[in-house]
């Protein structure tokens, strides 16, 4: 019988990673957790792609099913802060009025960039922080046949239990989501190309900045340009309230994605978590951030020497 | 009904030599913007005449308000005649002898020293004769008005409940130009202008990090009126964050039961924003849904 740990510090996340070999070890253990939920009295969700999905089926049965949402995978894992809005917005008005979530999640690690693979870990991490306190317990599957010994180290880091067959157990390796999310942040960004169109901007002349936006996004395809537009003027007004009052932005297009540097003379104060904390009514640097990462498929915020950079990328439909 | 237009110039520009309208909707715009030519008259140094129903000044005093009026009147800048004698005095209306009616208040001021004449007065004047004048309302005006000459300018109101569109355009064709209550706030970015049918503030361009501390000047100068209260944000171009916290946060200062703040037009791309913001609830203003 799996034993399950059970912490007393309401702060800390019941979030553990299930590091599987094969597919009936997947079953079981997936199984047996999903299957808790109904003498518990929680809420089950299943977040996982086919497979995973038909083997839990095949395990459980259509009885042991009921009343499992099930949710695709990679309909979910569109982008980080894409999963933590929808999360916050199913588990608010739908999951946690009904009892404490048990969430079976299958992260999606194929054909994601260098970046991208750094972004769900750092997904990971930050979900310790922003979930502490809520009545959710997590469990995140890693097929270990499949996925590079580096992700499956990251994953025993981000995640402070780890559960198998055996049970669950702390995570000897796990590190604390600031420590991680600096480590993330050592990856240096790749500098503009040259041919970036450029504009400076200071207090006043967020108008011109915004036209010289609009038709730079309308120049790379994006039509509906509103939500990057919104995105960049917030950052640059952040610029100019708290950092060092002017700054500028470079713009460009890369594959699929509109890009867009704003950068700060002045050397914000970090919080590594500012923005992923859904929004409360009186937080505004909070709602403001957590707008701006909403808006874009990708925001990374780095310490440059002098100042700051504020990397923001959005698709191009 | 045809409120103020965007190509309406604010009564605090207008100039002499001008044969202006407003359509107003209720008697407190008429009050608002009457009351701003005459008291900018007086500050100019020109004669303000006042055509009014009653032969009594006591009540024209009562209804523009003011300490400034009421010693213009007592030293004779502002005065107050009565229609009836500027229009009929033989009892039958006739547009060339009030031209020189006015002509003559002109040659008047000027003897005595002022620089000019401003002529407006109760929304009667400019309608009498109305509907039996064969080309639409605003004939008299048309006539007796139509140019005032350089050293006066003519302020008619009407009062646009009465009066079709097409009626009001009419009226509008004859007079040099529409005039609206002077805005609040105005720049290259952001206007600012009081509305009153219902009462409140439109909002047209941008609201961003130089146009916010305008907008909450204004809604703080409006945050202790009492009744209900519309920020009409059809014109809304773009608005930041904070602006729009500003704006779903309205009336929460001085907050009163009698009063609700209402935002009409609030555009679509801004109420995506306040959900992706989390902002779904804060705020005391009500939300008009969209019509569809």
């Amino acid at each position: 019988m799996m034993s399950e740990r059970t912490t007393t510090d309401l702060r800390t996340l019941h979030h553990s990673a299930l590091l599987y070999a094969t597919p009936g070890e997947f079953a079981d253990v997936a199984g047996q957790y999903v299957e808790r939920a109904r003498g518990a009295g929680e809420v089950p969700v299943v977040i996982a792609g086919g497979e995973a999905t038909e083997a839990l089926f095949d395990r459980l049965g259509t009885a042991g099913t009921e009343g499992v949402e099930f949710i695709d995978a990679a309909a979910w894992f569109t982008g980080p802060i894409e999963a933590l809005g929808a999360f916050h917005e199913h588990a608010r008005n739908d999951w946690w009025p009904r009892g404490p979530v048990r969430l079976l999640a299958e992260p999606v690690w194929t054909g994601r960039a260098d970046r991208d693979v750094r972004e769900w870990l750092r997904h990971e991490a930050v979900l310790n922080v922003v979930l502490a306190g809520t009545p959710t317990r997590l469990l995140c599957a890693y097929a270990t046949s499949t996925l590079p010994t580096t992700l499956l180290r990251d994953a025993a880091r981000t995640h402070p239990l780890l559960t198998d067959a055996g049970g669950t157990r702390d995570s000897p390796g796990y590190v604390e989501p600031a420590r991680f999310s600096a480590e993330c942040d050592a990856e240096p960004l790749v500098p503009p190309p040259l041919t970036a169109a450029r504009k400076v901007f200071a207090s006043g002349s967020l108008p011109m900045l915004r036209e010289f936006l609009a038709y730079q996004a309308l120049r790379h395809g994006l039509r509906d340009s509103y939500g990057f537009v919104l995105a960049v003027n917030e950052v640059a007004t952040h610029v100019i309230r708290e950092g060092g009052g002017h700054g500028a932005v470079w713009l460009w297009r890369e594959g699929a994605e509109l890009v867009c540097d704003v950068t700060d003379p002045n050397a914000s104060p970090r919080d590594p978590f500012l923005g992923y904390f859904p929004p409360h009514a009186h937080r505004h640097a909070e709602s403001r951030m957590w707008a701006v990462r909403r808006l874009c498929t990708l925001v990374e915020i780095r310490a440059t020497r002098p100042g700051t950079r504020t990397r923001l990328r959005v698709r191009v439909p | 009904m045809a409120a103020a237009r965007r190509g309406d110039r604010p009564v605090g520009a207008v100039r002499l030599g001008e044969h202006l309208c407003l359509g107003f909707g209720s008697e407190e715009e008429r009050r608002a913007v009457v009351g701003r030519f005459v008291a900018d008259g007086l500050d100019a140094g020109h004669k303000v005449v006042y055509l009014a129903q009653d032969d009594e000044p006591g009540a024209v005093l009562d209804a523009l308000g003011g300490d400034a009026l009421r010693r213009a009147e007592e030293n004779g800048q502002f005065v107050v005649r009565p229609i009836v004698r500027a229009y009929v005095a033989t009892d039958r209306f006739d547009p060339a002898e009030t031209a020189a009616l006015l002509g003559t208040e002109v040659d008047l001021a000027t003897l005595q020293g002022y620089g000019g004449v401003r002529l407006t007065g109760d929304t009667a004047f400019s309608l009498l004769g109305w509907p039996n004048e064969q080309d639409g309302p605003g004939g008299v005006c048309r006539t007796a008005f139509a140019a005032p000459g350089e050293r006066a300018v003519v302020l008619c109101p009407y009062d646009r409940r009465w009066f079709t569109d097409e009626q009001m355009t009419i009226l509008r064709a004859g007079h040099d130009a529409a005039v609206r209550a002077d805005d609040l706030y105005a720049d290259r970015v952001l206007r600012i202008s009081p509305t009153f049918t219902p009462p409140g503030l439109a909002l047209t361009g941008a609201v961003d990090e130089s146009t916010l501390p305008a907008v909450l000047d204004a809604l703080a100068r409006y945050a202790g009126r009492p009744g209900h209260f519309c920020l009409d944000l059809s014109g809304l171009e773009f608005c930041d964050l904070d602006g729009l916290r500003a704006l779903l946060g309205a009336g929460e200062a001085g907050t009163r039961p009698d009063r609700q703040v209402v935002l009409r037009g609030l555009p679509e791309p801004l109420r995506a924003m306040a959900r992706l913001a989390g902002w779904d609830t804060i705020g005391t203003a009500l939300r008009e849904e969209p019509a569809r």
